[in-house]
């Protein structure tokens, strides 16, 4: 809210400049946006917090600043009694109570015209475009009460009558503002005998305006329920200096008050003179609550005892009436504060105008054990350190994304759409971490980062599945770096298992993995990740040119991605760590060359060694695979290394030998192996 | 005999090798200088030799043994130059050792992640439990438990992004082998804030309570320099027999000057629905020492976090007397920490990833 400080001068003696006056404020609850000079003029620009909006307003700052410097505020111009009447030339029933709890109406008899220099002077500093004398007193006392005001034609009301109703079905009106709104039952309306003429305590109608052939007006001062208010402007994307002010609570106690003020000022400036009676409806007047204010609450509270002295202080320089007790004091609460319903919000009040700085600092002492880290915490923790010693650099992207961007990675059905996206790009939860990586490294690419390895550690999201963990990895460049010493080389699928590997590794879960088709996978370079139960820890490839170049890739460049299910893996991580003893006897090691059909699984081969291997056989390594010259077509040469090694004596060369035997055998019989 | 009496031919030679001997930097070029001195068939030492048979015979032993010192001198030279040179060498199988490394590529921890570990280790030292919790929500644990009933005028300052299908919801519990029923609901929203954590904790947990709640919320913010629509949050909540104000100063001060260094903290009173009173907390702006800049608007402080004593109508919700307990909560923003820490002034730096700007944070 803009404060013009000359404006504030008639209701509080402001002590000091402009800038020291925000400064002592914002230590007080109301942080300032700006300060602005124009001519003599200073306009300060309180940011004021939802729950206050008694101080949306000249007189609701210049209260708050007396009590922040021990000053009392002035009471302002006298006002000349409006005398309430049943019937004052026009009519008023309020026909829904909860949703209009009072309504002030009075007569003017007015010369519309432009308001004197001051006064425009004064809206203009204050952010409002000043329309005519009318309108701008409303609007004046708007800004100087905290308390909105209408204005109608009286001449345009049927049978001067007003009727605060809810609209009916299919009612519409054109607002000020030239817009016709369609209207529904649950709004309430300011109706004359015949149709809507305002939304109430949000905008008027067009046609009951204030023009220059106005000659009599109705003022309306009304108090409108702040929840009816605030759907009827969302509902009609609606937000007016009225309607902000009835939605977060206005004061039901100054409808009276301000059309008084209202009066007073047309009779001021020459617009016009009030007819000196009003009707005021208000069927169920609104209490004070009371609220119990214990003193040992305050201290318990804030840390540190307040005086008694320093609470009254306070609390009657905001207008809180307090009675005290052996305990503490019964505190009546002024119907403009509806932020103040129970004992911790006064204990607010008291600790906002002492000063957080004079309140003690200590440490909260510890009454039980702490508790350990979310083992996710830490599990994640430990995956960063792999990713980053593999060369992989941490990115952070968005959890929602495009559709198209999302499509390919999850099944028709799965994508959950956001409701109320901000634009297109958002209109998806992410299925998957990848889609988001491939735009991180496509932007690398794009800058001339020619070796990219990115991971993202994140939810992903599916409509059966919910919301689960998941690590996804993406490289692409060199497999090796650069050196001047030579041996570089483009990234492949061996790399990329290695990752694979190692992600594997810190969780100490064992992994296969077996030849897998995905859309997004290139084919014969993509693997379902599986634990040894069977189940899918994840999928891991080289991405298709097609999705590479639908996210600004090079398609021609190889890029390899790895998604894993990080609540699978934590599943499958063992429960207890078990140390095995060391060998203590010696290993022998045997080299076999054979040559089988090139589609068998090198997995298939391992199986077939251990399933013919008698126990001490330890270790199995592939260490050549080979192709070509001496080698028939669709055959493929493997060389692998066997270790043997017993736990309790020392093999013979007999016992490995026959191993070796029955292994030869086992590959013969089962895959034609042929021994080179 | 004393240099005065030497022979000025003698003199003339010694001062040229003694000129010319430091420019051999190779063995040929040793080879090529001794050669031209002391060879064996010519050579200026040698000459000189030649010379005597035109001297006075009273000067001949003399100047004999100037030249032979002279070329005993030279060799002696020669060969300690010789002997230098070899040992400048590299060793047999040596490496020139400025040639570059070969790269070891490692990569870098994101910078927000990097600012939260921090803040975990920080919280955690203070005896704090770290919990992650889900991030799509529902409505009860969001925002009713924490005193913002539909229509809530506060829901206006978390502007939250809705899923168009309810999903499962939330499964956090589950590594603590219990979760109660009552906290699994369809979860229909991207959380605003991790403060829906608190609710599940304290539903399943009687106080007391430290915890903190890492991660990303989401709030419908267009993109810009100071707004993403998603960012990383660290909330905190406390709550004991005697928590006070006093209490959440002293802490926030600890927490503070550890994040950031030697700066004066404050509280300014605000407003957050679930705390009362509130508080945002300011750092002294450490670009102008509170002097008043830029970067803190001429004001000398900046804002860091949100916090105050948790509302009582928060405990009602999760079943807490607030007549027996009071706490402290607390919302801390990763984005804002890490760009007042590194001088980022624009925050989609963050959610590029670009390898330029991660790599100038050290391992």
């Amino acid at each position: 809210v803009r404060i013009p400080v000359s404006w504030l001068r008639e209701f509080v003696d402001v002590p000091r400049s402009p800038e020291q006056l925000a400064e002592t404020m914002s230590l007080r609850g109301f942080a300032v946006e700006g300060i602005e000079r124009a001519g003599k003029e200073a306009v300060i620009d309180f940011e004021i917090t939802a729950n206050r909006p008694d101080c949306m307003s000249i007189v609701g700052m210049a209260r708050e600043i007396a009590a922040a410097y021990g000053l009392t505020v002035k009471p302002g111009p006298k006002l000349a009694a409006l005398a309430t009447a049943n019937k004052a030339d026009i009519s008023i029933a309020i026909e829904d109570a909860d949703l209009c709890p009072r309504y002030v109406g009075a007569v003017a008899d007015v010369t519309v015209g432009p308001s004197p220099p001051w006064m425009q002077a004064r809206l203009n500093a204050a952010g409002v475009r000043p329309i005519n004398n009318v309108v701008d007193v409303t609007n004046y006392v708007l800004l100087e009460m905290g308390h909105p005001m209408h204005a109608f034609d009286l001449a345009t009301l049927a049978r001067a009558h007003i009727r605060v109703r809810t609209a009916k079905p299919g009612e519409t009106l054109r607002t000020l503002d030239g817009q016709t709104r369609q209207l529904s039952s649950d709004m309430l309306v300011i109706a004359d005998a015949a149709r809507p003429v305002a939304v109430a305590g949000v905008m008027g109608g067009a046609d009951s305006e204030v023009t220059d052939r106005t000659t009599a007006v109705v003022l309306e001062s009304a108090y409108f329920n702040s929840l009816s208010i605030r759907r009827t402007s969302r509902q009609l994307g609606l937000k007016t200096e009225a309607s902000m002010r009835f939605e977060r609570g206005a004061d039901p106690s100054l409808p009276l008050a301000a059309a008084q003020r209202a009066i007073a000022l047309l009779h001021m400036i020459g617009a016009g003179r009030g007819r000196g009676r009003a009707i005021d409806r208000y069927p169920n007047k609104t209490k004070a609550p009371v609220v119990r204010l214990r003193r040992d609450k305050i201290g318990g509270l804030l840390g540190s005892a307040v005086p008694d002295k320093e609470v009254r202080r306070i609390l009657q320089s905001l207008g809180f009436t307090l009675r005290p007790t052996p305990w503490g004091w019964r505190v009546a609460i002024p119907t403009r504060r509806v932020d103040v319903m129970r004992e911790v919000d006064l204990i607010e009040e008291v600790a906002r105008h002492y000063g957080f700085d004079r309140l003690p600092v200590t440490f909260p002492a510890l009454t039980a054990a702490p508790k350990p880290v979310d083992p996710r915490i830490t599990n994640a923790r430990r995956l960063r350190a792999t990713l980053t010693a593999a060369g992989f650099s941490e990115a952070m992207t968005f959890g929602f994304m495009a559709v198209a961007a999302a499509a390919p990675f999850a099944h028709v059905g799965e994508v959950i759409p956001i409701a109320n996206p901000l634009s297109e790009n958002f209109a998806v939860l992410r299925p998957s971490v990848l889609p988001g990586l491939l735009d991180a490294v496509a932007h690398n690419r794009r800058r001339e980062q020619v070796d990219v390895r990115l991971f993202e550690i994140g939810s992903r999201f599916s409509r059966t599945a919910g919301e689960r963990r998941a690590v996804g990895c993406a490289w692409t460049g060199a497999g090796n770096p650069a050196h001047w010493s030579g041996g570089s080389r483009s990234v492949d699928f061996f790399d990329m298992k290695a990752v694979v590997a190692r992600v594997c590794e810190t969780f100490g879960a064992a992994f296969h993995t077996a030849a897998h088709q995905e859309d997004w996978l290139q084919r014969g370079r993509a693997a379902a990740v599986l634990a040894p139960d069977g189940s899918r820890l994840g999928l891991v490839g080289q991405l298709t040119p097609e999705i590479a170049d639908a996210h600004g890739l090079p398609a021609a460049e190889p890029l390899y991605v790895a998604e894993l299910d990080l609540d699978t893996l934590e599943q499958a991580a063992p429960v207890r760590l078990r140390i095995e003893p060391l060998p203590r006897y010696p290993s022998v090691t045997r080299d076999i060359s054979i040559i089988v059909d090139d589609t068998l699984a090198a997995a298939e081969v391992r199986e077939t060694i251990r399933r013919a291997a008698p126990p001490p056989l330890v270790r199995i390594a592939e260490f050549d695979r080979y192709q070509g010259k001496g080698i028939p077509d669709t055959k493929v040469s493997l060389a692998l290394r066997l270790v043997f090694r017993s736990s309790d004596r020392t093999l013979t060369d007999a016992e490995v030998h026959d191993a070796m035997g029955q292994i030869l055998e086992a590959l013969k019989n089962q895959h034609g192996a042929i021994q080179r | 005999m004393p240099d005065s009496l030497e022979h000025p031919a003698i003199r003339a030679l010694r001062e040229l090798f003694d000129a010319q001997l430091p420019a051999t930097t190779t063995p040929q070029a040793l080879k090529s200088l001794q050669d031209a001195y002391v060879g064996r068939k010519s050579g200026k030492v040698t000459d000189l030799m030649k010379q005597l048979g035109t001297l006075p015979p009273g000067d001949r032993p003399a100047f004999g043994a100037q030249v032979n010192k002279l070329k005993a001198n030279i060799e002696a030279a020669l060969d300690q130059r010789r002997a230098d040179l070899a040992a400048a060498r590299p060793p047999e199988g040596g490496v020139d050792v400025t040639l570059p490394a070969r790269d070891l590529p490692m990569g870098r921890v994101h910078p927000l992640m990097r600012v939260r570990q921090q803040v975990e280790d920080i919280f955690a030292r203070m005896g704090y439990e770290i919990l992650e919790g889900p991030e799509v929500e529902d409505d009860h644990h969001n925002f009713e438990a924490l005193n913002m009933p539909p229509d809530h005028p506060a829901r206006d300052m978390q502007d939250t992004l809705y899923l168009g299908v309810p999903i499962p919801g939330g499964t956090w519990g589950a590594h603590t082998g219990r979760l109660p029923k009552a906290q699994v609901r369809a979860a229909t929203l991207l959380r605003t804030h991790t403060s829906a954590m608190q609710v599940r904790y304290m539903k399943t947990f009687p106080p007391p309570v430290r915890i903190i709640v890492p991660g990303r919320v989401y709030r419908r913010d267009n993109l810009d320099l100071s707004h993403t629509p998603m960012f990383q949050q660290v909330e905190g909540l406390v709550v004991g027999s005697d928590i006070t104000l006093a209490d959440l100063k002293g802490t926030f001060e600890a927490m503070l000057r550890e994040l950031f260094g030697d700066v004066r903290v404050r509280l300014r009173p605000s407003f957050f629905p679930y705390t009362e009173p509130s508080a945002e907390v300011d750092i002294s702006c450490q670009s102008c020492r509170g002097a008043g800049c830029g970067t803190c608007k001429h004001t000398g402080w900046l804002e860091i976090l949100g916090s105050g004593m948790v509302h009582p109508a928060v405990f009602e919700a999760v079943g807490y007397d607030p007549e027996k307990v009071t706490g402290f909560a607390f919302g801390l923003g990763m984005e804002r920490v890490a760009m007042l820490k590194y001088g980022v002034d624009d925050i989609r730096l963050f959610y590029e990833n670009d390898l330029r700007f991660l790599e100038q944070f050290p391992l």
